[in-house]
């Protein structure tokens, strides 16, 4: 039986990693800051996916993106989905040939359906994560593209509807309200997700601690929670939530995270060469 | 310990990255090559793939690389490690866009989940899942019996014929997950993408 997931995701803004809050964006630290602080390497063992997106707000170094998702890819012994502002084919590529295995699109949804027919073509539709901005507006879920700055005339159902005729592998389900509050997913808008939706969602916004997981890997319509939030699973707090959720019992992949470290190296000839990163 | 030196077969098959992380970060050394001479004379060999079997076919016999792995794996009694599609190409048919042949190492073909066996599971297979090993021994050493690993493929082959060590993966039915004949191991998940699961598996292959 396939498992459900935990994804950890990082916001990038021209060489730093942010924390955002309704999609405002506060700087926290660049790529050292994660790697040293944030001791990702040893992070990531209790993760089952990162999702790396570049939210740069203006002036994107694509180039700069690319060497931040072949670091990262370097990091880690799991899956990666990387995205931000993929507008063709060539691109996307560039996003694999770095290290992501799967691509995420968002305003691309919204304006040119016909490269990401063609970006399915050569990647494969298991390739491409739809990620989904939604916003309550009076009392109905409204799709925001571009940073959450473009209002769509659509309604989250009508979107999903329109998603499912493209061949994307899964969705990404984001809500701009709870963005960054810790206060919990929105229960409504995974309500909103039609029943008989047939693609995989992870669900995002809101999670602030381990709880917050539980809260949404319960319901069936969700595949995988996700957190962006820097602070809030800071120090050991992602490790003691995996062991929290699969004490609970809930159906996550399981390995042995003590062992990574006996392993490293295990082949090199003399304590003199050191695992290079 | 004897330092391993992987040759990591470029036949320009996607992502090579992860693979090269994992096998540094268990301290092997790790060379991208695409040069058939150098394949046929190397050891130890890991091949990689994402993609079309057939388009991976037609790559690999553009540049007779074909050749080279098979006379470094019969006649050189190197051992080789296929990963995902890797694996599949390891096989002696694939289906896939009106069909190839493939290197013919195992006898197994290479077929589509059908929509009968996969029992109203979604395609691709995407995901972690759980994989039951035949043995806990070779490849599967120091792992338990059942563990979990990274899987993304539309495409499988079955248990059949395989005449030593092997894992199987339920996807509605039964499929064949890895698999350890002599000198050939091959693996469906991506054990570059499956924690301390896949970097285990990595480091029995090297050791073995």
């Amino acid at each position: 039986m396939l498992k459900k997931r935990v994804i950890f995701t990082l916001l990038y803004d021209s060489g730093s990693f942010m924390l955002s809050r309704n999609f405002r964006l506060q700087k926290v630290g660049d790529i050292q800051w994660l790697k040293k602080n944030y001791n990702f390497s040893k992070l990531s063992f209790s993760i089952d996916e990162i999702v790396l997106l570049d939210v740069s707000r203006k002036n994107r170094d694509v180039e700069k993106f690319l060497d931040h998702v072949r670091i990262i890819s370097e990091l880690c012994f799991i899956p990666i989905s990387a995205g931000g502002g993929i507008c063709d084919v060539k691109y996307a590529h560039n996003l694999i040939n770095n290290g992501a295995d799967k691509i995420v699109i968002n305003s691309l949804f919204g304006n040119n359906v016909d490269t990401i027919n063609n970006i399915v073509s050569e990647l494969g539709s298991q390739c491409i994560v739809a990620s989904v901005d939604v916003k309550k507006v009076k009392n109905d879920f409204k799709v925001y593209t571009e940073n959450g700055t473009l209002l769509q005339n659509f309604s989250l159902q009508e979107w999903l509807n329109k998603l499912e005729k493209v061949p994307v592998g899964e969705v990404y389900l984001n809500s701009i309200d709870k963005d960054g509050t810790g206060q919990g997913y929105q229960k409504e808008l995974i309500e909103n997700i039609p029943n008989e939706f047939q693609l995989p969602v992870i669900i995002a916004g809101g999670a602030g601690k381990y709880q917050h997981f539980m809260e949404g890997l319960e319901e069936k319509k969700i595949d995988a929670v996700a957190t962006a939030n820097l602070f809030n699973f800071l120090g050991s707090s992602l490790e003691d939530s995996r062991v929290a959720l699969l004490k609970e019992g809930f159906n996550l992949a399981q390995w042995d995270v003590n062992i990574s470290e006996t392993i490293k190296g295990c082949f090199s000839a003399t304590e003199n060469i050191i695992y290079k990163k | 310990m004897k330092v391993p030196l992987v040759t990591l077969v470029d036949y320009g098959a996607g992502n090579l990255l992860s693979v090269v992380s994992a096998i540094e970060y268990l301290g092997a050394k790790v060379e991208i090559i695409s040069d058939p001479q150098r394949i046929a004379e190397s050891s130890v060999l890991v091949l990689p793939g994402v993609g079309s079997f057939k388009k991976g076919m037609e790559a690999i016999k553009g540049s007779s690389i074909d050749k080279s792995i098979l006379y470094a794996v019969k006649s050189n009694n190197a051992k080789i490690l296929g990963i995902c599609m890797g694996m599949q190409l390891m096989g002696s048919y694939g289906t896939e866009d009106g069909g190839a042949k493939g290197l013919g190492l195992i006898s197994n073909r290479v077929e589509r989940f059908n929509k009968a066996e996969i029992n109203g599971n979604k395609l691709p297979h995407v995901g972690f899942n759980t994989v039951n090993f035949s043995e806990r021994k070779g490849l599967f050493k120091g792992l338990p019996k059942s563990s979990d690993f990274y899987f993304t493929h539309s495409y499988r082959m079955l248990v059949n014929d395989i005449d030593g060590r092997y894992a199987t993966c339920q996807y509605g039915k039964d499929f064949l997950a890895a698999f350890q004949v002599n000198n050939i191991y091959g693996t469906q998940f991506h054990p570059e993408k499956s924690q301390t699961n896949g970097l285990i598996l990595l480091r029995n292959f090297l050791r073995d």
